[in-house]
């Protein structure tokens, strides 16, 4: 089984779910003896293509392109679509990006394909491959197979492997220019200026790590604690719906069935019992930590690991731990 | 502005699921519009206040999918076309998108909604398909959409939208995107009006037309199956760390970092 | 806010699409079409009716345990066996009696437990296909929308004003902000259910109050699927005894459906001593004792949910009739409370409802003199008949349940006379007794397999509601809260609420009121069981609430 890796990049700076992707189509070869390939696309991107090419991969394919200094998915299409067609692959994987889901369902169709987006994981059973995915916003997860002959198409979610299981090599796998023929009249969308917002909506389906406070944390003024804490970790800071109800804060940062649906590498809940409103929210998380004085809080039902404490205790003892670490 | 939004119905959120094979019973549960596609529902009419023009709204499903249809015709918009497919949950993303993309086709189309993505499938395809089907320009996860009337030389050059894209972290980026297109719409974006009772009342009289998929000229292929859905199982055992603070703390940090992986 | 709202005009408008509401718009609609075929004049229209519901889906808020006597649809929808959704007919009625281990089945069960001829059904179920037949017959069914005031005119009613949209939790407006309708009507139909808002309105202001005041209880239910074999289809049990004290008036219930599904509950009159007595713990209780747990075993929650039923009868029944109004369904006191039996009761109710405004349309008159046709109908109707022979059934427990069988066993002989006819009845809030300084009962947490805290029973029953409205639950003065009831009845809102909505949080010194809003189920306990009456429940945002598909 051929496998090849569409990894992401821009300007010259890695998405870090592109290795993650990489650990999965490693693990997938391992299972399906297969050989996995990885294209980098871009412009510019030779130092990132030998990066790559010191991973435990049989090759690396450097696609580049004037046209495709910015992303459009026009011009990704089309140069993928070629790069597809003549290295044959019977695998295509990518990170489940927001680039991703722009062009990759589009790659696919273009060859009369179709791709199943956004796995967890993957088991190999008998020699067939089958594809994880969640349904019902998590409530679910649900098994799927690919029907026909390849190319197959799929992406992984984000945090489904972890980047730090990527095997290097000892020696360097090679690396190929491949070349693409591109029109500018192929590219009929025109990327403009790319920008930060300073007042951005938070968008915590996205964070990596959450800490998320509950009733415990009293008062408002306790919250910056909590805050401290999270920028020590680099997390997002979230609550269950009391804290929001009350206004302490604001809605956006609420998870639960009422709020948002969260899944994170890592959910750190303080001060939260774990009633099942916010449960619905978080469990798909795939490390939660509790912190709660109440040892029957249900919350410790689902954590990972648990502390049985006053959160007001271990919070800075935790943020201090935690600064230690990064310095 | 004639303006094509692809509804969703889907089981209701709150709904209890009993799972039956690679799909749900359906009875005793409740069906609602896709929450994502409410948006790209409420963008159209807010396209159409401002620029004129028609918004048809197109579902593909069972019978039952003509009352999501008639919510947003109550909510001002003028059509509806409800392609009859019972089977359409085994439906793939390709298949189901050829399927819209046929129905669309047969109109006079300038801009093609859609949500970002199901809350029950939740492939998230559904927008790019038609686009690559209908071999139109698109761009996904759309915050804004500036429609640019005519151009600065006065001839009649086809129109041009300028489109605030959502990145990840924090990032946006502005896209020029000429019409016609497909868009894909960002959950939030704007604030969902209620339907009025006028509105209601009016829905009745608006036209449903109904077309099936074999009527399309679609054939049912599919490129990928949905073998089972489960409920995932809890295989984990919760780790109590005990002690005073500093030192729980150093060992949950240690745990995070070298067990779990996460930091 | 003074405002200008948006003016419709209905000939009819009937709030709340429940048995009775349903009933009347779909019984109207058939005799106006009947009218226009036949060529009499004026052509009526049934599009001219409007219905408002305040459910996201017709049904929605629909609970009931339920048994119906299919009298009332039968004459509705004629050939109703083979098209209404009706789950099974009973086949089994037993009447048992449960000590804390031990239960015991009536040899013969008493003739108000006995319920053959009649089907258990999902509530819901039938009034969601009694709204489809409803909305093919024309009708204008608005859901999402609900009756916030009523309109008044001269000595009667002339419609509702809607619900405000679009208001953030501090009653500004929000971007999407509708002001409610002006909907106006030549007969105004309050058909809201239990304890409706703009009937308690009604009836206090232009005092139509009968010579009792209402009296509640409360019911609890869940929906669970069971292993097969455990429960047979039909199987109708009615408990009686353990774990409610004798000095309480209730029981528990299980309905066997098709498919391994059943339904149980407990109602409790709302009329008890002990300020602190939380009904949903006693319904997780019951369901621990070893009758019910057998049934249980191995088995699932499906749905939760909760509601008040107004048990007080014919001698509680308002005034039903006014200028341009009529009150039908649990709203007008339509329930036989000896036979919990109030879905016949309220459809019939609706049916004589629309008869009345048939002729009313005809005549062209909507006034009270025309429009107490209705009472004249109630009064040679089934609803009479059976409502006069239980009219002092309830009132004869005020002083436990061995002085109830007592007086009802009388009252069974004597055509619902009894010892004294009328029987008085005292709001059920007045019967709390102080506390006393007694110190507050630890609250039930539940195994979360048999039992369940309200938390998740609350998840289970779907309610929601968008976060950033009003608060919907009106509390005139929450100083009397957190200072006289604290030391008086210990705040019996955070026991007597089946969603977990009222919370004495403190801060500082003193307790405060916290209102969880979006758990509210809709079932108006706190409406009628708060000590001080201060506690107004009206209507939030349409749509919001729970989701009892299949209860």
């Amino acid at each position: 089984m051929k496998i090849l890796v569409i990894t992401e990049q821009r300007q010259g700076k890695w998405n870090n779910t592109s290795f993650e992707t990489l650990v999965a189509a490693q693990q997938i070869a391992a299972a399906a003896s297969g050989t996995v390939s990885t294209v980098v696309i871009g412009k510019g991107v030779a130092a990132l293509a030998d990066e790559v090419a010191s991973k435990n991969v049989a090759d690396v394919s450097i696609v580049e392109h004037d046209l495709l200094d910015s992303y459009t998915p026009d011009g990704y299409c089309t140069a993928l679509k070629q790069v597809v067609e003549s290295a044959k692959p019977d695998l295509v994987l990518f990170p489940h990006t927001y680039q991703v889901r722009d062009f990759a369902p589009k790659l696919a169709a273009s060859l009369g394909k179709g791709m199943i987006g956004d796995c967890v994981g993957f088991r190999n059973e008998g020699g067939k491959l089958v594809f994880v995915r969640q349904m019902f916003q998590g409530k679910t997860a649900a098994d799927v197979t690919f029907l026909g002959a390849g190319p197959w198409f799929a992406s992984f979610q984000s945090g489904a492997f972890r980047a730090d299981q990527l095997a290097a090599h000892s020696s360097k796998a090679p690396v190929n220019a491949v070349a693409v023929t591109l029109d500018a009249a192929d590219i009929r969308t025109k990327p403009l200026e790319v920008f930060k917002e300073a007042k951005s909506a938070v968008d915590l389906t996205q964070a990596p790590l959450i800490v998320s406070i509950g009733r415990g944390i009293k008062a408002p003024e306790n919250i910056a604690q909590a805050e401290a804490l999270a920028k020590a970790m680099g997390a997002e800071i979230a609550a269950s719906r009391p804290i929001c109800d009350e206004g302490w804060l604001p809605m956006e940062r609420q998870i639960g069935s009422s709020g948002q649906t969260v899944a994170p590498k890592l959910y750190l809940a303080l001060g939260i019992s774990g009633a099942i409103q916010h449960v619905v929210g978080m469990k798909g998380a795939r490390t939660i930590v509790a912190v709660n004085k109440d040892q029957n809080a249900p919350i410790f039902e689902i954590a990972d690991y648990g502390i049985v404490a006053d959160i007001f205790e271990v919070m800075p003892a935790l943020t201090e731990e935690l600064q230690k670490a990064k310095g | 502005m004639n303006i094509l939004v692809c509804i969703k119905q889907v089981p209701a959120k709150d709904a209890p699921l009993a799972i039956a094979g690679n799909w749900i019973k359906e009875s005793d549960i409740g069906f609602e519009m896709n929450e994502p596609d409410s948006y790209a529902l409420e963008e159209a009419l807010r396209l159409k206040e401002k620029h004129g023009g028609e918004v048809i709204v197109l579902s593909l499903g069972p019978e039952r999918v003509k009352q999501t249809i008639k919510e947003a015709l109550a909510k001002g918009a003028d059509r509806g076309i409800h392609i009859a497919d019972d089977n359409f949950a085994e439906l793939d993303p390709l298949g189901a998108a050829k399927v819209l993309a046929a129905a669309i086709g047969k109109e006079k189309i300038d801009l093609v909604l859609t949500g970002l993505q199901s809350d029950d499938h939740g492939f998230g395809q559904t927008g790019v398909l038609l686009a690559a089907l209908l071999n139109l320009p698109h761009a996904t996860i759309i915050m804004q959409i500036d429609v640019q009337e005519g151009s600065s030389s006065g001839t009649t050059a086809p129109r041009l939208m300028k489109l605030k894209r959502e990145l990840e972290a924090g990032w946006f980026q502005w896209i020029e995107c000429p019409l016609p297109a497909v868009l894909s719409i960002q959950s939030g974006i704007n604030k969902v009006r209620y339907a009025t009772l006028k509105g209601i009342m009016a829905a009745k009289k608006k036209e449903i037309a109904t077309v099936t998929r074999e009527a399309l000229g679609v054939s049912a292929e599919s490129t990928q199956k949905i073998e089972k859905i489960y409920v995932p199982t809890k295989t984990k055992k919760t780790e109590f760390l005990t002690g005073p603070p500093k030192e729980v703390a150093a060992k949950l940090v240690e745990k995070l970092k070298f067990e779990a992986r996460v930091i | 806010m003074t405002m200008q709202r948006e003016q419709l005009e209905a000939d009819v408008l009937i709030v709340g699409a429940g048995p009775a509401g349903l009933s009347c718009a779909l019984h109207l609609a058939n005799l106006i079409k009947q009218h226009n075929a036949s060529g009499a004049k004026p052509e009526l229209s049934a599009e001219n009716i409007y219905v408002l519901e305040k459910g996201r889906e017709i049904g929605a808020h629909q609970l009931s345990g339920a048994i119906m006597n299919p009298k009332a649809l039968a004459e509705l929808v004629p050939g109703f066996e083979k098209s209404a959704p009706l789950d099974t007919p009973v086949t089994d009625s037993a009447a048992l009696l449960f000590t804390e281990k031990h239960s015991y089945r009536a040899p013969i069960t008493p003739p108000p437990f006995n319920n053959t001829g009649n089907y258990v059904i999902s509530l819901s179920k039938v009034v969601k296909w009694l709204g489809g037949l409803v909305e093919a017959a024309g009708v204008n069914l608005f859901k999402e929308f609900g009756g916030a005031d009523l309109i008044y005119e001269g000595d009667g009613i002339a419609g509702v004003i809607t619900e405000d949209k679009g208001l953030d939790k501090n009653g500004k407006p929000k971007a999407n902000y509708t002001p409610g309708y002006e909907l106006r009507a030549k007969v105004t139909v309050l058909a809201e259910g239990t304890r409706g808002s703009l009937t308690k309105q009604l009836v206090a202001k232009k005092h139509l109050d009968n010579i009792n005041p209402q009296s509640y209880g409360i019911g609890i239910k869940e929906l669970w699927d069971v292993q097969p074999g455990k429960i047979k289809p039909g199987y109708v049990a009615h408990t009686l005894g353990w774990p409610i004290s004798t000095k309480m008036y209730g029981g528990g219930w299980i309905y066997g459906l098709s498919n391994n599904r059943i339904s149980i509950g407990l109602v409790i009159a709302l009329e008890y001593e002990n300020s602190r007595f939380d009904p949903h713990a006693a319904f997780q209780t019951w369901k621990t004792h070893p009758f019910v747990r057998n049934i249980l075993e191995g088995g699932k929650l499906v749905r939760y949910g909760a509601k008040s039923l107004p048990y007080g009868g014919w001698y509680a029944m308002p005034r039903n009739f006014m200028d341009g109004g009529l009150i039908a369904g649990d709203s007008g006191s339509f329930l036989d409370s000896q036979r919990l039996k109030g879905v016949h009761l309220a459809m019939k109710s609706g049916m004589l409802a629309a008869e009345t405004i048939f002729e009313a349309l005809k005549k062209g008159d909507y006034s009270a003199n025309t429009l107490k046709l209705y009472k004249e109908k109630i009064d040679h109707s089934y609803i009479k008949e059976e409502l006069w022979k239980v009219r002092n059934f309830h009132q004869s427990f005020r002083n436990g349940m061995l002085d109830g069988f007592f007086h009802s066993a009388i009252q069974q002989i004597t055509g619902g006379a009894g010892l004294v006819d009328p029987m008085h009845a005292h709001a059920g809030h007045e019967a709390y007794k102080p506390i006393f300084g007694r110190p507050a009962p630890e609250r039930f947490k539940g195994d979360g397999k048999l039992t369940f805290d309200r938390l998740t029973d609350v998840y289970h029953s779907g309610t929601r509601h968008d976060e950033d409205q009003p608060c919907h639950l009106k509390v005139q003065d929450l100083n009397i809260c957190s200072t006289k009831c604290v030391e008086e009845f210990g705040n019996p809102c955070q026991y007597f609420c089946p969603a977990a909505v009222y919370e004495m949080v403190k801060e500082g010194s003193t307790l405060k009121l916290k209102i969880n809003a979006a758990n509210c189920v809709h079932c108006k306990t706190c409406d009628i069981a708060d000590p001080y009456q201060i506690i107004d429940w009206v209507v939030p945002e349409g749509g919001g609430g729970p989701n009892y598909d299949g209860m």
